[in-house]
């Protein structure tokens, strides 16, 4: 079973009991407004938010879950891993603190302890060990008043998203954000605003981000050896050239 | 060796006043000594310290391979301080890495845990190995001396060409795979930098750039030690570097090309102008000038271009490691003083090590000497001019930690009161609520009107000149809105919530009623607004202002005008406000403020209105303007729910509305019922923390 949580933000009152739960389970701290926010809401203490627009509406921010996620695929210590069910979970113990994954993460979640001085990554686990692991759901959809946010199986999340879409003509945008783009995410939308405003701006395409550095990657190995054998290659080559020159040259007279 | 006694005396003051950021960085953490962010979690130390330190060390594997591998011999005495460099230059990067990473004595980890998939796992597997493989280069050199290392010496020696190509081969995946770092994000880096060859053009463009840093270094150090450069040599390496470059220039414009995103070199966004700067700075100038053959054989010529030609790529290093990042949201990444302090910190150090090696080992064919730097040699005495501080050598290290103690004093007080900064709090000042929200047109120019909510037409709607449009607004908001309504938003967001300020007095009793939550006055004033006292939004101020009573330029109070005499100055022993401030609490306050009545014990704050109590101050802190709103409001109405036996009153959603904007102003005050529907229907609290259960 992949897990995911689908959010219609139409249905989103925005009461902010997800934030709150989740602040609970996770014994995060309150917040503060910090010089390092991203003012989006989310924050090392807030590992999940609600973006409240200008028109009114409100749109619940979190860790996608990507399926093939870029902030697992650069991180160098594997300190981030997605696990069979669904979640990508952070180990702190592994972490160096390069910072590679806020970089890499598309969707600028991974949030970072800058006033700490032993500081970590922080964002949403799917509740991974506090809850999911004993057979629980999330405290973010568990709690969700309207049901905007709901847990499930992904496939069936889908199913339904595009149910809802389909028996609601004009409420909704056509379209389940996290179905396609970057190779699918764990975490769902359905809306009746543009949800790009999640991402960078961009317009993400289909093909994950991982494949972007796997060409490079996989020519790691070649080009080291192709180098060392091109360089040992030539030098014997001019060695040789020098040497026949050499001898050539004690044969003639020089000039 | 005067120019070198100047040199080092100059280059210790960074490492002072980088000394003094050490602690700010390692007591305070990252957000004390950057400015980077959760929009920008990379920044100068990366693009500087690690990316262009790593590409200003390429000079040793270029030049070991012209010379080992191309067996170009009349390169072979600048090869010793090219390797030096490299070696210094890496050794430079893992420092700087370390004050970058948030948890640098993990650093090992990489060695144990392993994410092949990772650019950033083969950058730091390559910095490992090519530091060890430098290092194995380097150690003849300084071996030469100690006769009972010749044998590992001799080893190495006979080692060279395979660690060589070793080196080489490393540093190739090197070089390139920190631009394979970037490929990951072609939604952060601007486009004109962002290419999926990223790697291929910052392998190119670190060999030119080790061509250049050889030029340069052997220049730097002809001068201060006044040596003959070796012009005649680097003159061949200037015009390989320009071959180089006018590859490089060629593969970046193709790609471009390529890619098809020439129509964004015009344009005006800052990006575009900073591309064309670093491409005249990194490119076309350095190829121009070292093609200028009547000056070419001038030492100062060359030492300028390759100046220019480093300059350049570093910058293009640092433009890509975060200075053109595009994440959204984010305000323009400037490094903190404390950021360029460190990384030239850094650099100034690994330059006194060079200076440090190059006189102790025989790194030139001839080691520099200093005639006065002779120990044995007996001081001379100035008598006119100079003061004598015993020997040269000492004179000199006398000198140099002077510079290094002033630097580091220097930076320590400017790092006053880091805490606040490491907290990162930003101070978001409580403004006084608008009056009278309906005769306020002007307060459009302070909040952002919702537009689609506001009946007035939206600009793409309206046709009609602005004026009218505008007047029709302005009647609108005139009728509208009730006198005497006021609109909360301290931070002026626009985010707000009314306040119907009219009703609540006639409700309270008139004019007597004022002080129920007027509970203090400054000075001369009668009914002072909340936000006077409760200055922060989120945190709490200080309302007293004990130094401006104590200052000459403020109240001009000796101690014991208010504290007593012969008593330890504390705020138990002092007289109260109300002793000089008469009128400070108007008569019939009923909001008690006294610190032990703040919080109780378990941390909640607690409700401050209980009506017909003494008011007794001994705080001057004031709780923040949000929490001095919510006990005053929700205390109020809770009060009032507990004494009409009603149901809770105070529900969110029903002040916060929305922003400003007319229709809910009016729907707040006047069509409750028609907003009932709105509200939040809390779940009934879950019996155990349970709930619904899940089969995964
Ligand atoms: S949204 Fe970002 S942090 Fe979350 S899994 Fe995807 S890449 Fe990782
Ligand atoms: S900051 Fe930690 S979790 Fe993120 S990439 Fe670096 S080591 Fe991995
Ligand atoms: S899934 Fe858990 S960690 Fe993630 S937002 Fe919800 S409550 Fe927070």
């Amino acid at each position: 079973m992949k897990t995911a949580i689908l959010t219609d933000t139409t249905k989103c009152i925005g009461c902010h009991l997800c934030v709150e739960a989740c602040k609970e389970v996770n014994h995060l701290p309150n917040d503060m407004p910090r010089r390092w926010d991203m003012r989006d809401g989310l924050s090392a203490d807030n590992w999940t938010a609600v973006i409240r627009r200008d028109d009114d509406k409100f749109v619940r921010k979190q860790c996608r879950h990507c399926l093939e996620p870029a902030c697992v695929a650069s991180c160098p210590v594997a300190a981030l891993h997605k696990t069979n069910l669904g979640p990508v979970v952070y180990d702190k113990t592994r972490c160096i603190g390069c910072r590679y994954c806020m970089m890499a993460c598309p969707y600028g979640i991974p949030r970072y302890q800058w006033d700490s001085t032993v500081p970590y990554i922080q964002k949403c686990v799917l509740c991974y060990d506090t809850r999911l692991k004993h057979g629980r759901e999330p405290a973010c959809t568990e709690i969700c008043p309207t049901k905007a946010t709901i847990f499930g199986d992904r496939d069936k999340l889908l199913g339904e998203a595009h149910q809802r879409i389909r028996q609601n003509p004009g409420k909704y945008i056509h379209r389940v954000w996290g179905e396609h783009e970057l190779g699918g995410t764990s975490v769902l939308y359905i809306s009746d605003v543009d949800l790009s405003f999640l991402t960078y701006g961009a317009r993400f395409g289909e093909k994950p981000l991982p494949v972007a550095t796997r060409p490079a990657m996989e020519a790691v190995p070649f080009t080291f050896l192709g180098v060392a054998m091109a360089m040992a290659g030539l030098r014997w080559i001019i060695g040789r050239r020098d040497k026949v020159q050499r001898e050539e040259g004690s044969q003639e007279p020089e000039e | 060796m005067d120019r070198v006694r100047r040199l080092k005396l100059l280059l210790w003051m960074p490492v002072g006043l980088g000394f003094a950021v050490t602690v700010d960085r390692f007591f305070f953490g990252l957000g004390a000594a950057t400015h980077l962010s959760d929009a920008t979690p990379w920044g100068l130390w990366i693009g500087f310290d690690v990316m262009s330190g790593v590409a200003l060390a390429a000079g040793g594997f270029v030049l070991t391979a012209t010379v080992y591998i191309f067996r170009l011999e009349r390169f072979h005495s600048i090869v010793r301080p090219a390797v030096l460099t490299a070696f210094l230059g890496y050794v430079a990067v893992v420092a700087g890495l370390l004050f970058d990473l948030g948890l640098p004595w993990h650093i090992w980890h990489l060695i144990i845990y392993w994410n092949p998939h990772s650019p950033l796992f083969e950058v730091g597997w390559c910095v490992m190995l090519y530091l060890t493989v430098l290092t194995l280069e380097f150690f003849p050199v300084p071996a030469e001396d100690v006769s009972s290392l010749a044998r590992v010496r001799r080893f190495l020696v006979k080692m060279r060409i395979p660690l060589v190509i070793l080196g080489i081969a490393l540093s190739t995946l090197h070089q390139s795979s920190l631009g394979s770092l970037f490929l990951i994000m072609p939604y952060r880096l601007y486009p004109l930098w962002y290419s999926p060859i990223l790697p291929v053009l910052f392998f190119i463009s670190a060999i030119a750039l080790g061509l250049m840093m050889a030029i340069f270094e052997s220049h730097f150090t002809a001068y201060f030690y006044r040596r003959k450069p070796e012009t005649a040599v680097l003159a061949s390496l200037a015009s390989a570097a320009r071959w180089v470059l006018i590859l490089y220039l060629v593969v970046r414009f193709s790609d471009l090309a390529a890619r098809g995103q020439l129509h964004d070199l015009v344009g005006s966004a800052w990006q575009v102008k900073m591309f064309w700067f670093e491409i005249v700075v990194a490119g076309l100038l350095p190829v121009v000038l070292f093609s200028i053959s009547k000056f070419n054989r001038r030492p100062g010529w060359q030492w300028g271009t390759a100046a220019v030609g480093v300059g350049g790529i570093v910058l293009d290093r640092v433009n890509v490691g975060g200075l053109i990042d595009l994440s959204r949201g984010a305000a323009l990444y400037l490094p903190s003083w404390q950021e360029i302090v460190t990384s030239l910190a850094i650099v100034a150090g690994a330059v006194l090590v060079f200076l440090f090696i190059i006189e102790h080992f025989r790194v030139w064919e001839e080691r520099p000497v200093d005639p006065k730097a002779d120990p044995k040699r007996l001081p001379e005495l100035n008598p006119v001019g100079e003061t004598w501080l015993g020997a040269p050598v000492i004179a000199a290290r006398i000198k140099y930690s002077l510079a290094f103690v002033l630097a580091a004093a220097l930076a320590f007080s400017f790092l006053a009161n880091p805490k606040v900064e490491a907290t990162g709090i930003v101070p978001v000042p409580a403004h006084r609520a608008r009056g009278d929200v309906g005769k306020l047109p002007g307060i459009s120019s302070r909040v952002s009107f919702n537009s689609s909510l506001t009946p007035s037409p939206s600009p793409a709607s309206g046709r009609g000149g602005t004026a009218k449009r505008w007047v029709r607004a302005k009647r609108q908001k005139a009728t509208a809105i009730p006198a005497g309504v006021l609109y909360l938003d301290g931070d002026l967001t626009g985010w707000g919530v009314t306040f119907y300020h009219q009703r609540e007095v006639e409700r309270n009793g008139g004019e007597k009623s004022c002080a129920i939550c007027h509970h203090m006055n400054m000075p001369h004033d009668q009914n002072s607004g909340c936000y006077e006292c409760h200055r922060d939004m989120y945190q709490p101020t200080d309302a007293f202002r004990h130094n401006w009573h104590a200052s000459r330029s403020g109240a001009n109070l000796a101690c014991i005008q208010c504290h007593e005499a012969g008593y330890p100055r504390t705020s138990a022993q002092v007289k109260p406000c109300t002793d000089c401030h008469k009128d400070m609490i108007p008569p019939g306050a009923t909001i008690q403020v006294s610190s032990e009545n703040l919080v109780d014990a378990s941390g909640e704050i607690r409700r401050l209105i209980t009506p017909g109590s003494v008011v007794k101050i001994n705080t001057y802190t004031a709780v923040s303007y949000v929490d001095a709103m919510h006990e005053l409001c929700v205390g109020c109405h809770a009060q009032v729910a507990e004494r009409e036996k009603k149901p809770e009153v105070a529900q969110c959603a029903e002040c916060h509305k929305g922003k400003l904007n007319y229709s809910d102003t009016v729907n707040l005050l006047y069509q409750r019922t028609a907003v009932a529907g709105r509200r939040v229907v809390m779940p009934p609290p879950p019996a155990s923390p349970g709930g619904a259960a899940m089969k995964p």
